[in-house]
């Protein structure tokens, strides 16, 4: 999505090819597995979603751990405050063909813009990076378009918990934001 | 739901085989039945203290709702340490109650208890008897934790002033751990430990 993330993933690429055919590949296409587990179960996670303190769960999981401690909600990794609503699901390439997850109970949270304070406090978790890749664009726009709170117009995201018309009227507004960032940030760059 | 605990002790259970802690022989976890509802853990006394050279046998118990809930543990080897019971090897450990998160497993619940060992909490206690020489006479509780090492987990460190006190009591008729645990309660001073038994 960010210009970051791509050229992160170049670093990657450059750095495997200059571990060669070095011994510990292996290891490191293990562990690169082990980076898909969820922390609870152990097992691949399924309907996956990811905590602001960066730690990846099955939301199944995460939910019942929630459920286990209401008054308590913390990471199962870290102990940062957690909660439904500050948790990212994750969508993989594949997921469209999958029945939708948040019709199945326990239903995952849908994916969302948090508000600017929460943004912030997610920082104080962990590793800033992670935050990176979620955004559009560069930091500052970001944090303009999370400023107005509207639901992000992701296509595939059913009407859920808001009311249609509401919804509609912030997604012009919406649009119109994204194109003067978009029209802003063609200039900058 | 029970499925998830037994798939989840499966996986840990194979994770902490291949781990350099038990390459160490520092921790070590054997299957009790095939159901993996129970387990038995076992963990070194950590090097300069009193446990050094011990090997602490602990009963797990894996309730239905793990990881969500924690294991309950307990020491089977009798223990002489202010936040572990002398009587029925109870812990209390933030970590076993309040403070358990679903991330952790056996491996991080073994070496809790092993730092446990290494660093007690005197003012947090489960045995208020350990907890308050601990607190008023450190020297003496160390003694009488290497002792008790000696005698219930294999440990190295003799100390024949404590068995020959032991072995007084035993003349009289008092049962061995008797005996000991009204010595240790009383600073190994013999006469009041007489006193409280006969009394
Ligand atoms: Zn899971
Ligand atoms: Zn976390």
């Amino acid at each position: 999505m960010s210009t970051t993330s791509t050229s992160e993933e170049v670093k990657d690429n450059t750095s495997r090819e200059d571990e060669g055919d070095a011994p510990n590949t292996k290891d490191e296409d293990k562990s690169n597995e082990n980076l898909l587990e969820c922390n609870i179960c152990l097992d691949t996670a399924k309907d996956a979603v990811v905590s602001l303190c960066g730690h990846l769960f099955c939301w199944p999981c995460l939910h019942q751990w929630l459920e286990t401690r209401p008054n308590r909600p913390v990471c199962p990794v870290c102990k940062a405050a957690i909660s439904r609503e500050k948790v990212v699901p994750l969508y993989g390439r594949g997921s469209k063909k999958q029945e939708d997850p948040r019709n199945k109970v326990p239903p995952r949270p849908a994916g969302q813009r948090t508000e600017p304070d929460n943004n912030f406090s997610g920082f104080g978790f962990g590793d800033g990076g992670f935050h990176m890749s979620f955004g559009i664009g560069a930091f500052p726009f970001g944090f303009f378009t999370s400023t107005f709170n509207f639901g992000e117009p992701r296509p595939n995201m059913p009407p859920h918990g808001t009311p249609q018309n509401m919804e509609e009227q912030f997604l012009s507004k919406v649009f119109l934001w994204l194109a003067l960032i978009f029209i802003a940030w063609l200039l900058l760059a | 739901m029970a499925n998830i605990a037994a798939q989840r002790i499966k996986r840990e259970f194979k994770e902490v085989i291949k781990s350099e802690e038990v390459a160490k022989c520092a921790i070590k976890l054997e299957l009790v039945d095939d159901n993996y509802t129970e387990l038995r853990g076992e963990i070194a006394g950590p090097p300069d203290t009193a446990y050094e050279g011990g090997n602490f046998l602990l009963e797990i118990k894996v309730p239905e709702t793990y990881p969500f809930n924690p294991p309950k543990v307990r020491f089977m080897t009798r223990i002489w340490h202010p936040n572990i019971s002398s009587v029925t090897g109870a812990i209390c450990l933030d970590i076993l109650k309040d403070q358990w998160a679903a991330a952790m497993t056996l491996r991080t619940v073994l070496l809790s208890l092993q730092a446990l060992l290494s660093a007690a909490e005197p003012d947090d206690p489960q045995d208020a008897v350990v907890a308050r020489q601990y607190k008023e006479n450190l020297e003496m509780f160390k003694l009488t934790a290497r002792h008790w090492t000696n005698v219930y987990a294999g440990g190295p460190n003799v100390n024949p002033e404590c068995d020959e006190k032991i072995k007084r009591l035993i003349d009289m008729g008092i049962e061995e751990h008797q005996a000991r645990v009204a010595l240790s309660s009383y600073n190994w001073d013999l006469e009041r430990a007489t006193e409280q038994l006969f009394s």
